[in-house]
């Protein structure tokens, strides 16, 4: 623990912690001292010189810059001599002279710290005779951000985000003195994943988000606090709103999650909301076999007739549901309760095939939190490249290795932490429990490895890989990990609420509030709480498209779940949704699933509907509401409730708020979670869940089949995924498949570097552009899930190069 | 990426291997990468950019930090010291005359690359002043005179190696202090004629 | 009146006297032997601080208590600041061209008192003759086993790599230097933390200038106590001054401090009065950051302690002498031009102000000037360096800011009258 010690500004004694900085401390003791440069999450560098203050010394009062001053027991510092106020006047003087004065025209005009600064205390008039600095007007310096070099500042922040956050230098002061200018290299974008919190930190209108340019003006936003729904991170963000449309996220400092910081899809991705596309009234499929509009009294009818016909023939078996990892928290308890109460099955899946075991996620002992990292002395990832699935987890696990975490890295190539690694494997997919074996043994060159992991305490990030692994290996590597003293184990996979959905028991081994499906006593208070419980094994989604390819499932209700395109083996579930009796959807766009469905429900989406989520440690936080939605889209909860309703069942979704509360009384991790509490005070942070009944982990990893080639099929940021596809701005950002070879097996097979060859899988082939990889694991190929081409989930693959 | 010839990658692995981070070697690989190129190029910063494991835009930053690294010198860089002490003696006479005499203003450079001219602060050569450097040979105690037949004789003989002791012997005047023995070693090129960056024709 | 220290053999053996044949026979890297030989570490840090040598690169620190704050943890590093370029000042340049192994030596023993094994000299990027010069002695130097490994028939190791800079003056200040040196941008650093404990690298690392490293051989030699007994308290030894501008002599003297002024600038055999029998108007004492002197104060002591006195420095050991003929605006404004040319850019009052005074100076120059202008020049300066007292208060990180306001102050304090007839009557010369 840190001294305390006690110092004195402005004549107050205040107290802190040795070592502090002096502009932090005294913001929180109510003094702000004005700044430019200074961020609290970067590195401070003292350039503005904007929050100089005078401090007193053995040689009398020193000016000095508060945001890299250490407090010290007994210092004594004066804010707002008459000193002080000459210099600070004097920097902002000096900082105007060169300002454009664009500030109509500026998206930054309203929100603006030097505006704000000038205003309160700047000179009235300009001494500044001469000719202002010149630069050519903005300039992209990526796909989504402008630079406008004449009203830059110069106080390094987006510099030291590219850097020291986001580990992506490739935007740099130039020249030097008056000269100084931020650029890119020629020919070499800001293409972070990343650029746009670099926006979000300059305090002027130098880099401007392209999607947002003039969209608004600040002072007619309206906004609310909410938890971004792309990844299982759980950022905390803004949403703002200018004419009931949002136009903007921003990072939200929530010290637990994201710190501020969000990656790009995150920030851009929310111009789905406002697509052309959106379904805004429900579709019935007509004699002719094209979806029509219809009222909601009709498609309520159709699809609830349906259903009672596919219970009343075959049983209440016979029908499953997908989805409730995009839904909140509420929607998804409503849905499972719908399935497992009022329908009466117990096929139910938030996931696609594509996670790991439900109770794995949920109910791991010895659960790391995100925030266990930062103090970890050793980290282990084996799992997704977390760059490209979860990015604000792995702008954490850069920040935990900055502050001396050493990390390994188990993975098929290379990987986003690479560079940061101290220690970095690679093994063939399908080959994970013999790379386990070797490290579980740490002989040979597995030693140092195994020594860097007992330098703790350990946190272990453990998931697939890619889409091909099995999930099972994941879960003998978190028992690896636990045998280390201390260890704690982070469970991870990426889609958006899936944890929650998970929560609310939409599986059919678990039961809302992370309780064993299994568990007697747990079923019994359900079952009287809700009026009826389904029995049974119960199908996961893999067994869900099984069932209905083999018509032992007949009808599938999907909750903003799109199979045909996410699953890992697209075309199986397109043959299962074609040959289903009965496909009811709920969901906010005519996805690919949704064309195949008899009726389809318009959702409101995300800060359309009020709710809470729960991100990949547990922690639930509230989304909230700030535009109407469009036409006749409806809360999901609703839609569902209705549809109970004329099946003879109620599922009291009186409101979300009403299931929150509901939630909070059936599910033990829930207990006592209360909306009121999150949006304000500590329960801003949102709530870490505890583990009712902890799941034991299998200690032997599974045994795969090989082969000579094998497939390692992982996900990317950008890919074909709706919310991003319909999202204008990032919409462009997905790249083109490709084919990932190891140059020693290009070389065998006769391919090389934009060689076309064929890809053949488990179910399909591709034709791709071969693209050499050295940094594969010999004997693997790469392709990224969701761009466009699929070839099954299998491991085993051939590839054939095309004349 | 382009791979230099193996006689410069050969000295290039050397520098960076000289010092306890690659990092410290971009400086000197500049030079190296300014040498090859006759100039500081874009693949020139890409190659530095790999060899030190930075981005090429970190590189270009510290590179366009420093007044050396020119993207697109002349053949020969004729750098006039206006600084205090030249100044007071006559260096902006000197930076005239030189501009007047190869159609140079100060900073630019003209069509075919012959010649840079540029002011440039402080050689280090104050008691000589005024000074100025050819590719950095200092020559002190010119006139304007003497300035303008320096730049002649580079036109008309364009010789292949810059050596201070004879430019200072025929062009100088009274220089700093006493320079002692002359030596053969002389640039190339507009880089400074320093061994290890490979810039020096002959060593003493 | 030159006192042979660091000069000595130079001026004996024109011919040779950067040789190392030369340097070794006239008692060269005897010094290095007995230290390695004969004295632990702490012994010759002890002669160091006996000596009271005072750094040489312009602050004037005392050269022993540095290498006492020398943080234990290792790797540590020396490095050798040479990259003076502070304007008026070229003795650096001379002890590289004529006396290299002279430094080279003193920085082994240096290395060798501080426990290190890795020694850097960073040399201006301009100074590509003394570059070749150091260089080509610390080749000689090595193949004789005054570097590498086991020195001079010793247990010590030592590496020393010369380093070129690429053309810019706040390199010279020592936390730019390291970053440069590093490969980065040559930005200063906030300090705390000072190079001693988190320098080069992040290491321990001690940056003396040439001259200081250079005075070493001769300490170790004559023992720190006759080094003591050279100059007048608080300024020992002697001292290197260059001498430019308007004098009939200008080039570079070894004196022992305590003379006056006077015998500096007139004296036979150093300045030799003024060129062309022209009156003195002023000059600069200790590099272009130093504010100037002028005539009535040409009796003062030339000491450390007195330059201060009077509200200047010795700096980096330049003076730079204007006589009458000299325009002080015009002269002002070269100077001023280099800080915001030389500025690294960080601090918003350097960049922004240093180049604003130049342009208030360009335009007064070009007959544009405002009577409001000596003001503005003057509150300019006072938000970069509140108070304009002396020493400087500083808005920024590093001392080049405010160094560009001594040119302004001292044009306001010495010639204001003239100044004001500038803009008065406007033009150049006018
Ligand atoms: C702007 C600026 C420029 C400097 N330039 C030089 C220089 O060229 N050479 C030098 O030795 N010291 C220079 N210094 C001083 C160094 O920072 C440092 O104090 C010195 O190298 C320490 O050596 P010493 O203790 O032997 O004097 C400069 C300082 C500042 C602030
Ligand atoms: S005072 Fe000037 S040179 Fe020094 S750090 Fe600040 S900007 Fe750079
Ligand atoms: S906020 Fe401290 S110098 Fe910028």
């Amino acid at each position: 623990m840190a001294e305390r010690v006690t110092l004195t500004i402005d004549g107050r004694p205040v107290e802190a912690e040795a070592g502090e900085l002096l502009i932090a401390v005294a913001q929180r003791s109510g003094n702000y001292i004005p700044r430019f440069c200074w961020h609290p999450r970067l590195d401070p560098v003292g350039m503005c010189r904007m929050c100089l203050v005078e401090i007193e010394g053995p040689r009398g009062r020193a000016l000095t810059t508060s945001c890299t001053t250490r407090v010290a027991e007994g210092m004594v510092v004066h804010t707002a001599s008459d000193v002080v106020e000459k210099a600070q006047e004097g920097v902002l003087e000096f900082l105007l002279i060169n300002h454009p004065l664009d500030c109509p025209v500026c998206d930054k005009g309203g929100e603006c710290p030097l505006q704000d600064q000038t205003m309160a205390c700047g000179p009235g008039e300009s001494r500044y005779v001469e000719e202002k600095r010149h630069f050519a007007k903005p300039i992209p310096i990526s796909d989504l951000v402008l630079l406008d070099r004449e009203r830059c500042i110069l106080c390094a922040r987006c510099t030291r985000f590219a850097d020291e956050v986001a580990g992506d230098p490739l935007i740099e002061f130039v020249s030097r003195g008056n000269d100084t200018q931020v650029l890119t290299f020629p020919g070499e974008p800001f293409a972070s994943y990343f650029s746009g919190n670099t926006v979000q930190v300059c305090p002027v209108g130098a880099l401007t988000a392209i999607p947002y340019r003039f969209r608004a003006r600040p002072w007619d936003l309206e906004a609310v606090e909410s938890t971004c729904p792309h990844c299982s991170v759980g950022c905390r963000i803004a949403v703002q709103a200018s004419a009931n449309e949002v136009v903007r996220f921003l990072g939200v400092d929530n010290a637990p999650t994201n710190q501020g910081w969000l990656c790009d899809k995150g920030r851009f991705g929310f111009e789905y909301l406002r697509s052309p596309e959106r379904l805004i009234a429900p579709l019935v499929r007509g004699k002719d076999g094209e979806l029509h509009a219809a009222t909601w009294g009709e498609a309520l009818d159709r699809a609830a007739t349906g259903l009672r016909r596919v219970i009343d023939g075959s049983g209440a078996d016979a029908v499953a549901g997908l989805g409730g990892a995009r839904s909140t928290n509420e929607e998804a308890y409503a849905f499972g309760k719908f399935l497992r109460a009022t329908v009466g099955t117990n096929h139910l899946d938030a996931r696609l095939d594509d996670a790991l075991g439900a109770r794995f996620l949920t109910a791991s002992p010895h659960r790391a939190a995100i925030d266990d990292l930062d103090g970890a002395g050793a980290i282990l990832l084996w799992g997704p490249d977390l760059k490209e699935e979860l990015p604000v987890l792995y702008l954490r696990v850069r920040g935990a290795v900055r502050r001396g975490a050493g990390l390994v890295v188990v993975h098929p190539r290379g990987n986003g932490l690479d560079p940061v690694a101290a220690h970095s494997l690679r093994y063939r997919p399908g080959e994970g429990a013999a790379m386990l074996r070797r490290l579980s043994e740490g002989e040979g060159d597995a030693a140092s490895v195994r020594a860097a992991l007992e330098r703790g305490p350990l946190v272990a990030i453990v998931g697939r890989t890619g889409l091909a692994e099995d999930p099972g290996l994941a879960e003998a590597v978190a028992a690896f990990a636990e045998g280390f003293a201390g260890a704690k184990v982070l469970p991870v996979t990426r889609r958006g609420n899936l944890y929650g959905g998970l929560d609310m028991g939409v599986a059919p081994d678990l039961l809302p509030g992370r309780v064993p499906a299994a568990d007697p006593a747990a079923r019994e208070a359900l079952e009287a709480r809700w009026g009826g419980l389904s029995g049974g094994e119960g199908e996961d989604a893999a067994g869900i498209i099984t069932g209905l390819g083999e018509g032992r499932i007949r009808a599938l209700v999907l909750l903003g779940c799109d199979p045909a395109a996410d699953f890992p083996d697209p075309a199986r579930a397109v043959a299962a949704l074609e040959g289903a009796e009965l496909v009811v959807a709920v969901d906010l766009f005519l996805t690919e699933s949704a064309r195949r469905a008899d009726v389809v429900f318009p959702a409101l989406g995300f800060a359309e509907v009020e709710g809470t989520v729960t991100n990949l440690e547990g922690r639930v936080q509230k989304v909230n509401r700030l535009v109407p939605g469009p036409g006749q889209a409806r809360p999901a909860h609703e839609i569902l409730e209705d549809l109970a309703t004329r099946l003879g069942h109620r599922i009291g979704a009186e409101s979300a708020e009403a299931l929150a509360a509901e939630v909070a009384e059936v599910a033990p991790a829930y207990a006592g979670v209360a909306w009121d509490t999150l949006d304000r005070g500590a329960g801003r942070e949102g709530r870490l869940l505890p583990v009712p009944v902890p799941y034991r982990l299998p200690l032997e990893a599974p045994q795969e089949e090989s082969g000579d080639l094998v497939l390692h099929l992982a996900r990317v940021l950008y890919d074909r995924g709706t919310m991003l596809q319909q999202g204008g701005s990032p919409a462009g950002l997905a790249g083109e498949p490709v084919l990932g070879l190891h140059p020693a097996d290009a070389a065998r097979l006769g391919a090389a570097e934009g060689s076309r060859v064929r890809l053949t899988g488990s179910a399909g082939s591709a034709e791709l552009t071969a693209a050499l990889d050295p940094s594969l694991a010999p004997g693997t190929v790469y392709l990224a899930a969701n761009l466009g081409a699929a070839v099954g989930p299998g491991l085993r693959v051939d590839v054939e190069v095309l004349p | 990426m382009t791979a230099w010839p193996p006689e410069l990658e050969g000295r290039a692995q050397a520098l960076a291997g000289r010092y306890p981070e690659r990092r410290s070697a971009v400086g000197p690989l500049l030079y190296l990468a300014m040498k090859h190129d006759g100039g500081l190029t874009a693949a020139g910063v890409r190659r530095v950019a790999e060899l030190t494991g930075l981005t090429p835009a970190q590189v270009q930053g510290v590179a366009s930090f420093y007044t050396m690294y020119q993207e697109a010198p002349g053949r020969y860089l004729i750098s006039v010291c206006t600084s205090i002490s030249c100044h007071l003696l006559g260096g902006e006479a000197v930076l005239a005359a030189v501009e007047e005499e190869t159609g140079v203003a100060g900073g630019e450079t003209d069509g075919e690359r012959l010649f840079t001219v540029e002011h440039v602060e402080c050689l280090g050569a104050c008691g000589g002043a005024p000074a100025l450097q050819v590719n950095y040979e200092t020559v002190e105690g010119v006139t304007p005179e003497a300035a303008q037949r320096l730049c002649r004789r580079l036109r008309e003989q364009r010789p292949a190696v810059i050596r201070s002791d004879a430019l200072q012997e025929e062009f100088g005047g009274r220089p700093a202090f006493d320079w002692g023995p002359g030596e053969a070693a002389g640039a190339v090129a507009p880089v400074p004629a320093f061994e290890p960056y490979g810039t020096a024709e002959a060593g003493p | 009146m030159t006192a042979g220290i660091l000069f000595a053999r130079m001026e004996a053996h024109r011919a040779d006297s950067h040789t190392l044949e030369r340097y070794l026979a006239t008692g060269g890297y005897d010094a290095l032997r007995r230290a390695l030989a004969e004295m632990t570490p702490d012994q010759v840090t002890a002669e160091v601080k006996a000596s009271n040598l005072r750094g040489r690169g312009g602050a004037g620190f005392p050269c022993g208590v540095k290498w006492g704050f020398l943080a234990a943890a290792t790797p540590r590093y020396l490095v050798v600041n040479a990259d003076e370029s502070e304007p008026g000042t070229f003795k650096d340049r001379q002890l590289l061209e004529r006396d290299p192994h002279q430094l080279v030596e003193g920085a082994a023993i240096a290395a060798y008192a501080l426990g290190v094994h890795q020694a850097f000299v960073y040399v201006r990027g301009e100074y590509a003759r003394p570059a070749r010069r150091l260089q080509r002695a610390v080749e000689e130097a090595y193949a004789a086993g005054f570097l590498g490994r086991g020195i001079a028939g010793s247990g010590f190791d030592l590496d020393l790599t010369v380093h070129l800079g690429a053309g810019a003056y706040i390199c010279g200040e020592e936390t730019a230097l390291l970053n440069s040196l590093e490969g980065r941008r040559g930005e200063p650093r906030i300090r705390p933390p000072f190079p001693a404990v988190a320098g080069l690298y992040g290491r321990p690392t001690i940056v003396n200038n040439v001259e200081t490293i250079s005075n070493l051989p001769w300490i170790i030699t004559h023992g720190g106590t006759a080094y003591d007994a050279i100059g007048p308290e608080g300024s020992r030894g002697t001292r290197l001054f260059s001498l430019s501008g308007h004098v009939r002599r200008p080039g570079n003297y070894e004196v022992v401090m305590g003379l006056t002024w006077r015998d500096l600038i007139f004296g036979e055999h150093l300045g030799g009065g003024m060129r062309a029998g022209r009156g003195l108007k002023a000059w600069i004492p200790g590099g272009a950051s130093a504010p100037w002197l002028v005539p009535e104060h040409l009796d003062e002591p030339v000491t450390i302690d007195d330059a201060a006195r009077l509200g200047t420095m010795l700096g980096s050991g330049a003076v730079i002498v204007m006589d009458e003929t000299t325009d002080v605006v015009a002269a002002a404004l070269s100077i001023v031009r280099f800080f915001a040319h030389e500025s690294c850019g960080q601090c918003t009052p350097c960049r922004e102000g240093t180049t604003w005074m130049q342009r208030v100076l360009e335009r007064i120059l070009r007959g544009a000037g405002r009577p409001a202008d000596l003001d503005l020049l003057l509150d300019i300066s006072d938000n970069i360096s509140p108070g304009l007292r002396w020493p400087p208060a500083q808005t920024t990180i590093c001392p080049l800011g405010p160094s560009a306001t001594a040119p302004i102050v001292s044009i306001m304090r010495h010639f204001r009258p003239e100044v004001e007839a500038r803009v008065t009557r406007g033009g150049a010369g006018g």
